[in-house]
């Protein structure tokens, strides 16, 4: 039974069980109301009838006020799609047993098929004893198979972890906040779920005016199962003085690593490999945290990539991101939706240092990383990712993330800077580039008006290049 | 005095919409779905029954469905009140006057009053 929350599907694998019955867990304004709403008014779309029962304090009334604004609300759907009806009193009055017969009673009344019972705490707290509690969350199955409806508990958290009472039930889910520093965000987990394998691990979920959307976390939903075989199809940059460093060019759906100080040339060099796409037919796809669309747009026309008109038919798309507080799976859906929507062939990642900004946790950039390009690979997209080094200049090599990414992308180009007779220069050189042979020597590269030129080898020995404080031997190139 | 029966669901509401009418000046009964509603009016009969909509047990059509149908208590006013669009009720039950939740204390107590004093008629 579809949830009608986008990606928690994905992460119960297909959707709650029918007749099942289910905790929603969370501290208050975590998300668990929102949640069962955008359920019900999901099912109720589709001809289902759904009963909410609060137990709380808050005013139905208010609840649909707080609802208003969303996109999944359908007032047409009230009272016969979503009927909300208070239990509370009943509850003082009768405990559990009355609270029990209510739910029994008002299902059947309204032939509902899903049930919310907004509050268990209530319930738990007029319970005499956990007994009688698990005896209500029994009862309350049994009448879930025997009347066929779904029924979603909601119930505040109480610490970190799950009461032993609701083992019993088919499936509970976890909401809740984190914060780290000044940023917070949001984490659903699945705690228990009986009938299929669900995504395991933690998936970050956002709240907006369309309610809540999950995004599982990609490493736990990448395919298991071997990429396809990797296209003989070659790709090349279209700049014909760096297309011979590699002539058989890059293999198609491969991902690149460029690594480079700021400033080094990478924005231009990954675009390139665009503009080429651009040229042969192939939707493209920009990617990037720092330069506005339009900004980026202007910098690439005044070297002679005009794209403005590929954007405008949409063979171009660009997908910008201000590196302000993101989050990696949000990123990784953008880009992987884009990608398998529009059918795109190349794709430039230019940051992929401001990806890793957007996660708290540094130590899972690697195995993001290589489920990224996993992923990728399936939707045979050619990638460039762009990473900054921190060091302008100098002769250490700095690799700003863990080994992960430099292992996993097939080919990887770096680019630095050095200072020679006074002028800023910038240097190219392949590290590795699977199933091709390269020139590996160390290229100065030119960017000027007619794009990038990439210059004949040094053809001395500048011992000091790499330093970033060269000095020219006699007799090396102009 | 005039007797006003409040019916609803949902605890708070009825109970802070209790004691804003007995401040009024108003004698209120209460009940938390239509059922209890239908055995306070046989134990005392009020000049309007304010309901909610969405309830328990017996909802507010059904509520008025039994008020209208039991001849002794055809001089009753009725009131509905709902947080469900209104709109689609008036159109539905033409006869009755509805408050849309949330509303304000003056709204109520505006609504109460042309109910008390004309519902009686428009019922007839």
């Amino acid at each position: 039974m579809s949830t009608g929350v986008p990606g928690l599907d994905a992460v119960l694998n297909g959707g709650l069980v029918s007749s099942g019955v289910y905790i929603v867990v969370g501290e208050p304004g975590a998300g668990k109301t929102l949640l069962a709403n955008q359920l019900c008014y999901h099912q109720g779309r589709a001809g289902a009838r759904c009963l909410y029962v609060t137990l709380l304090a808050e005013s139905h009334a208010r609840m649909l006020a707080n609802m208003r604004d969303m996109a999944f609300f359908d007032p047409a759907l009230l009272p016969e799609g979503v009927y909300y009806v208070s239990g509370f009193r009943t509850l003082e009055e009768q405990g559990l047993p009355g609270l029990l017969e209510l739910l029994r009673r008002e299902v059947r009344n309204h032939n509902a098929s899903i049930l919310v019972l907004d509050g268990l705490v209530q319930a738990q707290e007029a319970a005499g004893s956990s007994r009688d509690f698990k005896k209500f969350i029994h009862e309350l199955q049994v009448a879930a198979g025997l009347a066929r409806f779904t029924a979603l508990m909601l119930t505040s958290s109480n610490g970190p972890t799950v009461h032993p009472e609701y083992t019993m039930v088919d499936g509970i889910l976890e909401l809740r906040e984190r914060t780290m520093g000044v940023r917070s965000w949001r984490e659903l987990q699945v705690r228990k779920f009986r009938g299929g394998a669900t995504l395991p691990g933690v998936h970050t979920f956002r709240i907006s005016n369309e309610g809540l959307e999950v995004f599982p976390r990609l490493e736990a939903r990448v395919r298991r199962s071997q990429p396809p075989a990797p296209d003989t199809a070659r790709v090349h940059f279209g700049i014909p003085s760096l297309d011979d460093l590699f002539p058989a060019g890059l293999a198609a759906g491969s991902s690149t690593l460029m690594l480079g100080p700021p400033g080094s040339g990478k924005t231009l060099m990954g675009s390139s490999l665009l503009a080429e796409g651009v040229r042969q037919g192939e939707p493209c796809l920009y990617m990037g945290f720092y330069e506005a669309p339009e900004r980026l747009l202007h910098k690439l026309a005044a070297v002679g990539m005009d794209l403005g008109d590929a954007v405008k038919v949409g063979r171009m798309h660009i997908v910008w991101q201000p590196p302000v507080e993101c989050t990696l799976d949000v990123l990784a859906h953008q880009l992987l939706s884009t990608v398998e929507r529009h059918g795109i062939r190349r794709v430039f990642v230019d940051g992929l240092s401001a990806m890793g900004q957007a996660a708290p946790d540094a130590s899972r950039m690697s195995s993001f990383f290589a489920a990224l390009t996993q992923e990728l690979r399936y939707l045979k997209a050619t990638t460039i990712f762009s990473l900054e080094t921190p060091r302008l200049f100098g002769a250490v090599l700095d690799m700003p993330l863990e080994v992960g990414p430099s292992a996993v992308a097939e080919n990887l180009l770096f680019l630095r800077h050095v200072e020679l007779e006074g002028r800023l220069r910038r240097l190219l050189s392949i590290f590795k580039l699977r199933d091709a042979d390269f020139d590996s020597s160390l290229r100065e590269f030119v960017i000027s008006q007619q794009g990038i030129e990439v210059q004949p080898p040094f053809n001395s020995t500048l011992d000091t290049l790499l330093t970033g404080l060269a000095r020219r031997a006699p007799g090396g190139h102009p | 005095m005039e007797t006003i029966l409040v019916v609803d669901d949902e605890q708070g509401i009825l109970e802070a919409l209790a004691d804003l009418l007995r401040e009024e000046g108003y004698r209120v009964l209460t009940a938390s779905h239509g059922r209890e509603a239908l055995e306070r009016m046989a134990e005392l009969l009020p000049d309007l029954v304010l309901t909610d909509w969405m309830m328990p047990v017996l909802d507010g059509p059904a509520l008025v469905e039994r008020i209208r149908g039991e001849s002794a208590w055809a001089g009753v006013a009725l009131l509905g009140m709902s947080a469900v669009d209104v709109g689609a009720l008036r159109v539905q039950y033409p006869g009755i006057p509805f408050l849309q939740k949330p509303f304000d204390i003056p709204a109520l107590m505006r609504q109460v009053r042309k109910a008390l004093d004309g519902g009686r008629a428009s019922l007839g």
